[in-house]
Order: C-alpha cells, then structure tokens, then sequence
C-alpha cells in the first residue's frame, strides 16, 4: 500500500485538488474579515474592557480629595470624668437573675462595653456568670423596642409616649374607681425601693394585687424548708465551709442557686496545697451535671431513687449512733442500705464510705438536692442535714446562714390559681406586666389565651416576648445598665444599681412608668429620687454615718454595695416532725423524665443574646438548641441515635424532640433544659430549641419537675444538634481514653499526692532544630488549675466580650467554624454508663517554639520579645496553615464576614459597633484569629508602667478569662519573676503541659487534677 | 489597509504608550511620595485656630489643650469649653470667635478636620511616648510655628519603625534616657 492511499476523510480521497487548496488555507473564507468593533451589535467583549478602561480612568480623576481623613469631633462640654481612650468603671447590680450580683461596668466615652463582678461585693466577690458577662449584648440588641407600642388588630403600631401613659393611666383610674381589679406580675421582687414602689401602687389604686412568681426559683426547696424551718427561705449554703458534700442531682455548680458563690465557695476546697482541708464532692445523679463532673465520687441513681437513698442513709446514720427510737427512726426503720444497693446494683462500700464520711465530718457535712427535685425528697435532706449537723449555729465556719432577703413572697400555686381564675371570668381589667413574661412562663396557665380576656393589658417589655404580643400596649423599657435600683441579696447586704449609660431609644425605666401612675406624671428621674427617699427613710437613719445623706449616697453609690448594721440572725432549730410528710410513692413508670434549668439562657430570658446561644452546653457541648438526654441503652432500646426525633408525652402533653446521646445518663431517663423554644424571641433568638415547659402542670412548677412520660421514637426524622467536638464513642478502642494516654488530662488521687506517689508524666526534651531564645524582663505565661476549673463557661463569655468574638450561627457551628479562643475541653474516660470527667479550658499556649509561626507564608504570625504569640491581622492571607500545623486547635478563621447579616444570628447594627472593645480590632474575613493573652490589656499595663516610671511586672495584667474565673482557677503573670504567684504554679509538682513531647514548649501550665478518692475497704 | 494599522498600533503605538505610562508613573512615585504619605497635608478648619499664636506667642502649653496626652492613647482634640474658658471674656468680638461661639451656645460639634491619622490597626499610644520624654514637635513638626497646622512626617509603619530602631540617633537629646522602642509586631497591631 502506498502512502497516497491515506486519506483523512472521503472527500480527500474523492477530491483531492479541493482538499490540497483547503489545507494551505489555514483559516477558512470569512473567519479573518476585517471588522470595525462599533459596528459591532450590543455590548461586545471589546467595548465592555474599552467601558470599564474608561470609567476606571475617570473615576480615578474625580475622585475626591484622598488626602481627607475625616474629622475630630470633640465634645462640646467634656463630661468631668471622661479622658478618651481611659476606661472608667461604674457600680452596679446585675439584673439578669434574682441572684443580683454586684457588678463593675467598665465604660469607654460613655459607652458600657465589659462587665465583671464588683470586687466588693462580699457574696460573689468580683465574680459574675457567663449570662451576665453576656448580657451586655441585651443593652445593645438592635431589636430593642423603642416605641411604645398598640395593639391594632394584629399588628402594633408606634404611639407616642404620652399618648400611652395617658391612656394607660386613665383605664387604671377607671378599674379602680370601678371596684375592678388590677393585677401586676412581677418576678422575684427583692429590691427594698420596688416593694415600697409596689407598696404605694396598692395604697393609692386599692383594687391592685400583685402576683409573683419565678421559673427560677426553688420552690419545692422553699416549701420543704417552711415545713422544717418555719421560713420561706432557705438559709444560704456556705460551700467554703463544706468538706463532706453530698449533691443529689443538684447543680449547685452548674446553674441553680447562686452558682458563683457556690463555685467559688467549692474551689476553695480544692486546693492542691491544703490537702487535709480538701473536699469530697459525691454526685448521686441521673444524668451528668457539672456536680457530676466534678465530683470525686460519682453514683449514677435514677432520681426516683433519691428519696429512698437518703432514708436509707439516715437509716444508717441512726444505726451507726445506736438510735433505735424516737421520730425519725421510725420513720426510716424499714430502710437498709445494705438493701437499697443491691436492689439499685450500687457499691454498698461506696455508699457505707460516704455515710461515714457524713458522721465523721458532723459540722461540716451536707447534703443538697436539685432545685427542680420534689419537695419530699428536699425534706428529706433538711432531715439529714440535721443530723449530721449542717444546721449548727455553733462555729464560725456555718454551712448555713440565715437568709431574709425576698422583700415580696413569691406567690403560692393557689394565688396563681386564683388569678387565671379571675382572668377566665374577665374580672380583671388591667393586668401590667412588669418586666416578666407569663405567657411563656406560665404556658401551662394557658396564659396567652387568657390575656385575650383582659380588656386592657400591658406589657413592660424591653424586647419581644410572647406576653408583649398578647397584650394591647407594648411599652419598651430601659435596659439594666440604664437603671437605678437596689437590691437587698442577703439579710445584711444591699447592692445598688445605677444607669451608665442615657437609655439609648429613650425609654423609661419600669419603675419610672409606675411612678408615672402614681404621681400623674412620667419622668425620667422619678424613680431615682423615690430610691433615696427610701434609702433616707429606712436605711440612712440606721447607718450611724456621720455624713449628711448626700455624701452617704454618693459613696454607697460608688461602692455599689451597702452593709446593714442587723446582728446575725442564728439559724432557726429544725422541726423534725417534717419527716412525717414524706409519703413514699412508688413511680410505675418506664420513663422518667426530669426538667433542669438552662445553663445559658436562664429562663428564656436571654434567648435573643447570640453570645450565650453559642455558648456550648458544659457537658455535650452542644449550641443552639437544647435536647433531650438519655444513656446509650435507652436509646437503643428506641430504636434511636443523637440527632433523631422522640416525642415525649406527659400530662396529656406532646413534645417533639431531638435525643443526644450522654454518658454517665441512667436508663429510662430523659433530662431537658428549660427556657427554650421562645415563640417570640426576636431574630436571633425566635423558635430556638424546643419548649419543654409544655409539658409541665402549674403543680409541677411548686413540686419540682420530675415525670413519668410516655415515650415513642421517630427513628426516621433527623435534627441536626450543632456540637463543637467531635464525639468518640468511648467504646471505640482506638479513641478510648485517648487524653489519658497522650496525657493531655492527667489525674490522680489526693490519697497518692500526699503519699507522694503521684507525679504527673512529663517530659522533658531538649534537642531542638530551633535555637533556643533568651527572654529577658517579663515574659508572660498562664497556670491553670483542673482542680478548681468547673466548667462554667464564664471564661469563654469574658474573652468572647473583651475580644469582639462574632457570633456565628448554629449552620457555621455545624460546620466547626465556632469562633470562640478559649474552649473548655470536656473529656470522658472509661465507662460508658459512669465515665470520669474532666475539663480543661484549652487556649492559644503561647508556645516558645510554635509550629504555626514557622508555617506562615506572609510572617502574619510571630512571636514578641515577652513571649507572645502574635498574630497581624492586617497581614494575615488566610492561607490556614498555621492552624494546620497548631497542635492544640485553638486558632479561628473567619470564613465570613460575621459581623454581616449572616443567617439574622448577628445583626450588623450600629448599635452593635458601640459595644466593640475599641482597643481590639474587629476582624474581617479571610483572617486567622486566636487568643492574644489580652494583648490590649499587656499594652495598657506597659503603658501605665511608664507613665509611673518603672517596669512592667507579671502582676500588672489580668486577663478576661482570669478576672472572670469564679473558681479563680487562672493565674496570669510573668515567668521571669520567681516570687510570683504565677512562677509557683508553673513550677509546681502538679504541673504539667499538654502535648509536651512535641517539644513546642508551651506556656500554659496545667495543674494535674486530682480525686479526693475514698478509701473503699 | 486595515490591516496595516493593527500591525501599526501593535508594533510603535502600543509599546510607546506603555513606555509613557511606566516612565510617568515612576516619576510619579517618587515626586509625589511625600505628597502620599500626606506629607504637607494642610486642610481648612471650620475655625480658623492658629498654634503660632497660641503655643508660639503666647506659649500655652500643649498639654493645656491636649490634656489627655500623657494619660492615654489618645492626645485628644480639646472641647469647645476649653476655647471658651479664655474666649468667653478674650476677643469676643472677631468672627472667628463669634462663630466659635455659637457652636459652643448651640451645642453643635466642631468638627475640625483630622490631619494626623494611623491606620485603625495599628494602636498608637501617645502616652508612653511623651512620658518617655519624646516631645511632640518629633512626629508633629514645630506646631507653634504653624499658623495652619500641616503634616511635616510620615505617618508609616516605616517611620514609626526608623525611630523606634534607630532611637538615639533620631532623638539625640534622649541618649542615655531611652533605649530602642519596641519593634515586633505586638507592640502595635493586635
């Protein structure tokens, strides 16, 4: 074959001239003609670059002057106490829970922008909870009201002020002129100035009656308390003096009760250096509470049980006095312990541990149940809590202190039974709700339809609330921190409360508007001067002060605390004839569920605060949504996972729900966590989680809200829970135990310290490619103490407030791009039904040789001559390999731009701009972001150092998450300086860094944890 | 002939053109670089407030105005009242004076315009500054010679770090009182 006989297509082979002439034409006829591009139709490639050429040229020549760099506005009159750029701090009182802690506002040009604790408030001692941290977000929330509001038909229209209070004031003349009542319902009244307020409102409109109530409080412990101490308050406990503690599914760590006291009382105790006054917390519990968490021993117990333990334990704690007569022994002569735990399949050396460590420790042992628990079982232990003699009034160091402090009692279940009552048959015609939020509350009342039938309702609200939506008036009303007020928090401690701010939409405060209707007349200082009136009337008089009263107020206003000149009131003597009214019921029930307070939103109040949303939950570290939890078991008898739907039944009342699944969680048990599920909450906060107060009774708001339920699974509808780690099944044989044996937790027992065999791994490298670097002058480093550290997220809330941290919504949560610098690592080891726990707060480590700085393309990160890890925003690309070479996972990129309207999770606002730190730059998108030490705070030190001449030591800075701590488990300081505090605990024998064989050196030290282990024979 | 005047401008006109544009703009760049780093800078103000006469002839001091210089980050602008606690009684009469007034009986914000500025992400302090001794005349120029103030340094990361590493030679009055100021990364941005 010749190579002619090759053809490409059959035309070649047919025509093979036309197919030579075709071949040399490289371009065929019309593809190269000459044509002009304005001729061309539309908007061709062409004239688009020759259009965009020109404007660009044009819009660079008239641009305007680029050298304008704004203006400097002055004030006109600077305030007396105002220097730009210095901080000043106010006194103050949270709001936030009837806890009322004393706060410090720090205020930047006249803008609150950080709270912490008043340092002089005896009670939480300079300390505040993650809420109050927080709710600095409420103040600034840019769904505030800021009209007064009317109802027309569905929908509200704007009105204005006058126009409200006229109206408002003349329905609450005509209802009482009339005879008919006029209900107001407030929450846990104890400011003396709002019950003389509400006092004066009675007296001058007489058909008022208040009606109080608080999704917060303890009730079935209040009751149990009357029954056994004659008064409706329960007396103070004073962990500080505790050194037996027996907490039966209470969180008195977590969220019940003044948990910051409690925190700070507890960590007292666990002192690693004070071994023989170190504490021993044991947790009966259902399901894993921060009690739980910290406990030394833990005994997971159906909560059904509890009531029988504790008769149990008292069975013993006579049995081992001898006592075989009396009240009490016969009420308990039937129980054994020895019985109860092999029924319950408990370690009964356990239990007979902790009976004798109750007797032993007579004085300074007590037990404590939950506040939602039943009444009987709180009367049980006020029983116990006598005989072990937690009530002593003998010593100094009392666990329990009298406490007198509600100015208005909360209102009985018959009082609020009496008041749907009368809304029912429309007798009540004004009904003023004071800053609380019943229609979401009290949903088992029935509130909202209730509302309908009042014919003149109005709420003082400062957001959007189910109860503001019902009712025919909305008036918006001054946030915290633009308010005055007192508050008596103990039976000789007052703190008080003024505004920081001029209430930004020109609202007034809740009080002002009631003193409107007393006075005829509305104004903005009225409640201001009603409070010195009071203070004039009632507490200068007593105050012995040798100051006229202005320079007294002045001064009480300054410290923010004021303490009564009242003699301590002894405790009063236990009546134990109370033990008669446990009458033992015996649940038939497969399923138990049980109610808890929210760690993060309280009561729902704050489920429009992004910041606390996000918050993850202490033990699941779940955001954005509560759930319910059950043990591995019970959800596989379901026939469910975490993150697939039940539905619960109670009281004849559905909930829908998702399960999480939770170890250390007893079979057939469910816990949910209140205040969520706000119908109308605003953007942030509307229709997040699920309600679980629908399924309640008003019985079950007096009686503690432990059920029997009805369960079905619905195995096939999935809800995604947002969780910041990953969980491993600690049945997994390649993660179990993982941070034991990698050491990054290290624990051991108090009995092995103090023998001296416990040390903790570690290991101490000193090959190293990096050459080493001398640090002269400070060099900062940060101890942290496991042994104090609960978990109570009130570090992350500070560091999230001080350092602009955006909040990023649950669907970017999902995606683990949660921005948070420090994070409190929760991990399990061991047993799935019984898992030890511990948390460590992880946080940039500041590492001397850091991996992530030799990573960097663009040397955005690097490292100071004081030891800091810094990171340079502005020079940041965001290629991440720096947190792809950080061992500790603790730096954030921002994938968005989260301060835009993202998901309606953050709201960009004006509003919001006032509350940035201004000393801290508010990161854009694209760059890498992680915990600085406070560098704003080591900058402001050094600056204050100079200006007194001197150097700048370790103990001149704070950081955000320290100041916080409630625990005080941080300690912040310089390395270089041998007799400080910080340098103790970084050479500790307890001490430790995490991850140290990598030879990165960091400089965070951690103080191993240890177990106050009983010694089981 | 179409075609010869693509070959045209492909071949003198466009490489020209690009010659002209790269010669411009390097000459540009380096005349005008005092003119960018806003050197000369030297706006209008609502009222016409002279430093000549104030710190030159009448020798108030900086920080009779300027009080919160040595207390904080911020040297900050002084208040109207301030103006007024001479010009309530001084010169009541000049326009200047009068107009001052006015913004401060109304209650208006002055806003004089802003000639120094660093950029939002880097924190200047000017207290630890005059507290070390360096006199403001170092960044700002001989103000009480400026009838109208302008900008006489650079306000760059390079300027500031020039000083800062070669403190003693920039300040030679301040030899022996100051060391080096701080030059990583901290100091400034965070």
């Amino acid at each position: 074959m010749s190579l002619e006989t090759f053809w490409k297509s059959p035309n070649e082979l047919k025509f093979p001239v036309l197919s030579q002439e075709a071949k040399e034409k490289e371009f065929v006829d019309g593809v190269t003609e000459e044509f002009n591009p304005d001729e061309l139709k539309g908007l061709s490639r062409r004239k688009f670059l020759a259009l965009t050429a020109a404007t660009l040229a044009v819009s660079t020549a008239a641009c305007t002057d680029y050298h304008d760099k704004g203006e400097i506005i002055p004030y006109n009159k600077k305030p007396e106490n105002i220097i730009p750029g210095i901080p000043n701090y106010y006194a103050s009182t949270c709001t936030g829970c009837s806890n009322h802690c004393g706060i410090l506002i720090k205020t930047r040009e006249g803008r609150p922008i950080k709270i912490d604790g008043n340092p002089d408030d005896p009670i939480n001692k300079g300390k505040i909870c993650a809420i109050g941290q927080a709710s600095i977000l409420n103040l600034y929330d840019p769904e505030r009201y800021k009209k007064p509001m009317k109802r027309n038909g569905n929908k509200f229209n704007e009105i204005k002020w006058q126009e409200a209070f006229n109206e408002l004031i003349s329905k609450v003349k005509l209802a009482n002129n009339n005879g008919s009542e006029i209900a107001i319902i407030v929450g846990n009244i104890k400011s003396p100035s709002q019950k003389r307020l509400l006092e004066l409102f009675t007296q001058k409109y007489a058909t008022t009656k208040i009606y109080s109530y608080d999704l917060m409080a303890d009730y079935p412990r209040q009751l149990a308390w009357q029954a056994c101490y004659g008064s409706s308050e329960p007396a103070t406990i004073n962990f500080e003096n505790a050194k037996i503690i027996l907490a039966l599914e209470s969180n008195f760590l977590g969220n019940e009760g003044n948990f910051v006291k409690n925190i700070a009382g507890f960590t007292k105790k666990r002192n690693v250096d004070n071994p023989d006054s170190f504490s021993r917390l044991y947790a009966v519990e259902g399901a894993m509470s921060l009690s739980g968490v910290n406990a030394d021993i833990r005994i997971p117990l159906n909560p059904t049980k509890h009531l029988d333990l504790v008769l149990s334990i008292i069975a013993e704690v006579l049995k081992s006095r001898g006592i075989t007569n009396g009240l009490v022994y016969e009420k308990v002569q039937n129980y054994s312990l020895a019985e109860f735990a092999k029924q319950n399949n408990l370690d009964i050396k356990q239990l007979k541990s902790l009976v004798k460590d109750l007797v032993q420790n007579q004085g300074s042992a007590i037990a404590i149940a939950g506040d939602k628990m039943p009444f009987e079982l709180h009367i049980a232990v006020n029983i116990l809590n006598g005989l072990i003699g937690a009530n002593s009034n003998n010593s100094e160091n009392n666990l329990l202190t009298e406490n007198n402090s509600n100015q208005i009692p909360l209102s009985t279940k018959d009082y609020l039974l009496e008041l749907k009552q009368k809304m029912q048959s429309g007798k009540i015609a004004v009904l003023i709700n004071f800053d609380t939020n019943p229609a979401y509350d009290l949903s088992t009342l029935d509130f909202d339809n209730l509302m309908q039938k009042i014919p003149y309702s109005v709420t003082l609200t400062e957001t959007e609330t189910e109860t503001a939506l019902s009712s025919n008036y909305i008036l918006p009303i001054n946030h915290n921190y633009e308010s005055w007020g007192d508050y008596q928090v103990s039976n000789d401690i007052i703190t008080t409360q003024q505004p920081v701010i001029e209430s930004l939409y020109g609202t007034y405060q809740k009080e002002d508007i009631l003193l409107g209707l007393i006075n005829d007349k509305l104004s903005k200082t009225a409640y201001r001067d009603f409070i010195k009136d009071t203070w004039v009337s009632q507490i200068y008089p007593q105050s012995n002060s040798g100051v006229e009263f202005e320079v007294f107020w002045k001064s009480v206003l300054h410290d923010g605390v004021y303490k009564l000149n009242t003699s301590k009131t002894p405790l009063r003597p236990i009546d134990y004839n109370a033990i008669n009214l446990i009458k033992s019921s015996v649940s038939k029930s497969n399923y138990i569920l049980s109610l808890k307070n929210s760690y993060s939103t309280a009561n729902g109040r704050f489920q429009n605060n992004g910041w606390l949303l996000e918050l993850p939950h202490p033990t699941s570290k779940i955001t954005w949504d509560n759930y319910a939890v059950v043990s591995e078991r019970t959800a596989q008898k379901l026939g469910v996972d975490s993150n697939k739907m039940i539905e619960i039944n109670a009281n004849g009342k559905k909930l829908e729900i998702p399960v999480f699944v939770q170890p250390g969680t007893v079979d057939d048990y469910f816990t949910i966590e209140l205040g969520f599920g706000r119908r109308a909450a605003g953007t942030v906060g509307k229709e997040v989680g699920f309600d679980a107060l629908q399924l309640t009774t008003i019985d079950q708001l007096f009686n503690g809200y432990l059920m029997s339920v009805e369960i079905s699974s619905m195995p096939n509808k999935e809800y995604k829970l947002a969780s910041t780690v990953e969980h491993h099944s600690l049945n997994d044989n390649f993660t179990k135990d993982l941070a034991k044996k990698r050491h990054i937790i290290q624990d051991g027992t108090l009995s092995e310290y103090v023998q001296g065999n416990y040390n903790p791994e570690r290991s101490h490298l000193t090959d190293s490619i990096i050459p080493e670097i001398e640090y002269k002058g400070v060099k900062w480093a940060m101890a942290i103490d496991m042994n104090k550290c609960v978990g109570c997220n009130a570090c992350v809330v500070a560091c999230n407030v001080e350092n602009n941290i955006p909040i990023i919504g649950k669907d970017q949560v999902a995606r683990g791009r949660e921005m948070h610098w420090i994070r409190i690592d929760t991990y399990y080891t061991g047993d799935q039904d019984n898992p030890e726990v511990a948390n460590q707060p992880m946080l940039c480590q500041h590492c001397d040789k850091a991996p992530c700085e030799n990573v960097c393309p663009v040397v955005a990160t690097t490292h100071s001559p004081d030891g800091i890890n810094q990171m340079v925003y502005n020079r940041c690309v965001g290629t991440r390999y720096c947190s792809n070479n950080c061992p500790y996972k603790v730096r954030r990129f921002n994938f968005y731009d989260y301060r835009d309207n993202f998901n309606n999770h953050f709201q960009k606002a004006d509003s919001l701009a006032l509350m940035m730190n201004p000393e801290v730059t508010v990161r854009s998108r694209g760059v890498m972001e992680k915990c600085t030490f406070c560098i704003q705070r080591v900058s402001e030190a050094r600056a204050s150092a100079i200006a007194q001449g001197r150097e700048v030591r370790g103990t001149d800075v704070k950081t955000a998450c320290q100041e916080a701590c409630p625990a005080s488990a941080i300690t912040f300081g310089s390395s270089n300086e041998p007799e400080s505090e910080l340098y103790y605990w970084r050479n500790h024998k307890l001490g430790y860094h995490v991850l140290e064989e990598l030879n990165v050196k960091p400089n965070v030290t951690y103080i191993a944890k240890l177990r106050n282990k009983a010694e089981v024979k | 002939m179409l075609k010869s005047r693509l070959d045209y401008n492909l071949k003198i006109r466009l490489p020209i053109t690009a010659f002209v544009i790269v010669v411009t703009y390097i000459i540009t760049f380096f005349v005008a670089k005092p003119e960018r780093d806003n050197v000369g800078y030297q706006p209008d103000q609502p009222i016409p407030f002279s430093h000549k006469l104030h710190a030159g002839e009448m020798q108030i001091d900086c920080q009779y105005c300027h009080t919160g210089v040595e207390k904080g980050r911020h040297a900050s602008v002084p208040p109207v009242s301030t103006c007024m606690n001479c010009h309530s009684v001084a010169r009541k009469d000049k326009p200047a004076i009068v107009n001052l007034t006015k913004y401060f009986n109304t209650n208006t914000p002055l806003p004089w315009k802003r000639i120094h500025k660093v950029p939002d992400y880097a924190y200047f302090n000017h207290s630890v500054h005059v507290n070390k001794g360096i006199s403001c005349q170092s960044c700002h120029g001989n103000v009480e010679n400026m009838d109208k103030v302008s900008q006489v340094q650079k306000f760059t990361m390079g300027a500031c770090l020039d000083c800062h590493r070669n403190a003693h030679e920039k300040l030679p009055e301040l030899k022996g009182v100051i060391n080096k100021g701080p030059d990583y990364c901290g100091a400034c941005h965070r």
